[in-house]
């Protein structure tokens, strides 16, 4: 219980720290890498349930995120309707999106489900470049209004880290909860044994569909939040690569852990404004550092499997099995 | 009256039939045992009990409930559990936890409670975690409790999938091969769980290929061979019975096999 208690004091105090951040950094572009993080935490996390306790891998999710973006963008410029409304709607139909995906994956495991999805994730951007009346195709779509709660519109770049991470922490407390009762331990079993899951009465379908559902809302609302503060966006932004950095982000983060892969979202956020954040830093070695970051995710995917698979979880892990036998 | 009336099962699989219109009982309070030669079709016909597969034909009765048909989580919840040959365990998850999953088994999915931490998702996952406790002590594996699954020797393991099966509050227990890879000590133990089993009032039906362990445990014994059923009885008949020795024990005992 004592551990526990600790626990809840480090989470608690992260969060003050996070929230009272912007207080401290006056650094507006630092500021805005921080709130950039702050959404691919948000999508991260749900992969985290999603990947890291259900063992269902997902190269799609980039379609989500640009699926809740065009939704919020569409409702909140097209046709002038408030933010919260763009915002649930955004998280509504990225739900549905993950139900759809979540049907082949029932009959699909390992590399065919990672095929399937990553179709998915092709077919959605196809969807944003066609439908040229809803997303203005290639050329993106531009003038999405800023957040705004009635007259109370959020531009300051304080305001949006705020409502950014607010959302993001709110969303790891849902999951948090999530993976430490029931449904966290019925989608680790069926990650660890489909069979003996079954033998078990857990409802492999049901649980399957949940966890996709799930982890689509979240990239869903992190797509509407990065089209309200961003106020642009184009099909460009929610392609494979994409997809492929938020897996990077969940495997780096470590299986059966939240704390691990939200870590690795804000670390290789940072690392993609590296030259804006290392004052002095070269602008040369920023371009060498950012030319090859795909294949520096390769590499460090590569090292984490192979030497490290709890990856960076593992950290926070040790924690928490004091806490189980204390 | 039967607990479990298997009636007139036959499965094949494209050309081959697997099991042979096989028919018996199992009775309430006892165990049971399941025998025959490697390819006899014994884990078929456990799966067509417990809803992994489906029979071509016959039923399978389980205190007035037909079970053909049912899907294995409905099985579950009549009150059928199973292990299997492999130990099906949540390597990752400890002890404690694999037998939670089983202690579940009678819930929903509970997504919405759990999000939002209701009381009633607390209360269960309390009430889950002391009955897994309780399970444990009772299998007598409890110093294993917080030990990853993966980590553990392969007698607790089956220990263990047996305690998660149990977790799922049957009335009656279905163990495929609990004693393979075992040794002596690991089967005794085995043995006085399967005992420990019956006396807090749960029937047991095993498949196993150790004699010594189903001559010793089973009140009652069914033998098939190429998916018939050659006989059925007591022990001390069935070691006697022509059949069963020309099928089964007598190519086990001859010294060229051995």
């Amino acid at each position: 219980m004592r551990t526990g208690r600790l626990r809840f004091a480090i989470l608690f105090i992260t969060a003050v720290l996070v929230l009272l951040l912007p207080l401290v950094v006056t650094d507006r572009f630092l500021l805005k890498v921080l709130t950039y993080a702050g959404l691919n935490v948000l999508v991260v996390i749900g992969l985290a349930v999603l990947f890291g306790y259900g063992g269902q891998v997902s190269l799609g999710h980039a379609a989500f995120v640009g699926l809740g973006a065009y939704t919020c963008a569409i409702l909140t410029t097209t046709y002038q309707l408030p933010f919260v409304v763009g915002f649930a709607a955004a998280g509504v139909i990225a739900g549905v999106g993950g139900l759809l995906l979540a049907l082949p994956s029932l009959r699909l495991k390992g590399h065919y489900l990672a095929m399937a999805t990553l179709g998915f994730g092709e077919l959605a951007t196809l969807l944003f470049i066609e439908a040229v009346p809803l997303t203005h195709g290639v050329d993106g779509f531009t003038g999405i209004p800023l957040p705004a709660f009635g007259s109370l519109v959020l531009r300051s770049p304080a305001q949006l880290y705020w409502l950014v991470w607010g959302v993001t922490g709110v969303a790891i407390l849902v999951c948090a909860n999530m993976v430490a009762l029931r449904p966290g331990r019925a989608m680790r079993a069926l990650h660890g044994s489909e069979l003996g899951a079954t033998a078990c009465g857990v409802d492999l379908v049901g649980v399957k569909v949940r966890a996709f559902v799930v982890s689509a809302v979240l990239a869903g609302l992190s797509g509407a939040l990065y089209a309200s503060v961003i106020g642009f966006i184009s099909p460009s932004v929610f392609t494979l690569t994409a997809s492929v950095t938020f897996l990077a982000m969940a495997v780096i983060g470590g299986f059966n852990s939240l704390a691990g892969p939200a870590s690795a979202a804000v670390a290789l956020t940072l690392v993609q404004y590296l030259d804006a954040l290392i004052p002095g830093m070269s602008r040369e070695a920023a371009q060498f550092v950012q030319a090859y970051e795909a294949d520096g995710y390769g590499l460090l995917i590569i090292i984490v499997v192979l030497f490290a698979p709890a990856g960076l979880g593992a950290l926070f892990a040790r924690r928490s099995r004091a806490e189980v036998q204390g | 009256m039967s607990q479990l009336r298997v009636a007139n099962i036959s499965k094949r699989f494209g050309g081959l039939t697997a099991i042979d219109d096989v028919s018996f009982d199992v009775h309430e309070g006892t165990i049971k045992a399941l025998i025959g030669p490697n390819g006899a079709g014994k884990s078929t016909l456990f799966n067509t009990l417990t809803g992994f597969d489906r029979p071509d034909r016959g039923s399978v009765v389980f205190e007035s409930t037909e079970l053909v048909g049912r899907p294995p989580r409905e099985v579950v919840r009549a009150g059928l559990a199973r292990t299997f040959q492999n130990t099906q365990l949540f390597d990752g998850m400890s002890a404690l936890e694999n037998v939670m999953v089983g202690s579940q088994a009678r819930q929903g999915r509970g997504f919405l409670t759990a999000a939002f931490r209701l009381p009633s998702a607390r209360a269960e996952d309390r009430t889950a975690r002391d009955e897994a406790g309780r399970i444990l002590r009772m299998i007598g594996i409890e110093e294993w409790s917080h030990v990853r699954a993966a980590d553990l020797p392969s007698g607790i393991r089956r220990l263990l999938e047996i305690a998660r099966a149990l977790a799922t509050t049957p009335r009656m227990l279905l163990l495929d091969e609990p004693a393979a890879g075992l040794n002596a000590t690991e089967t005794a133990e085995l043995t006085q769980t399967l005992y420990r089993v019956r006396d807090v009032g749960i029937t047991v039906l095993l498949v196993e290929h150790d004699m010594g362990l189903v001559m010793e445990v089973s009140d009652d014994i069914v033998v098939i061979d190429r998916g018939r059923k050659i006989a059925e009885g007591p022990p001390r008949l069935i070691q006697k019975d022509p059949a069963v020795i020309s099928a089964y024990l007598g190519e086990e005992v001859t010294p060229d096999d051995v």
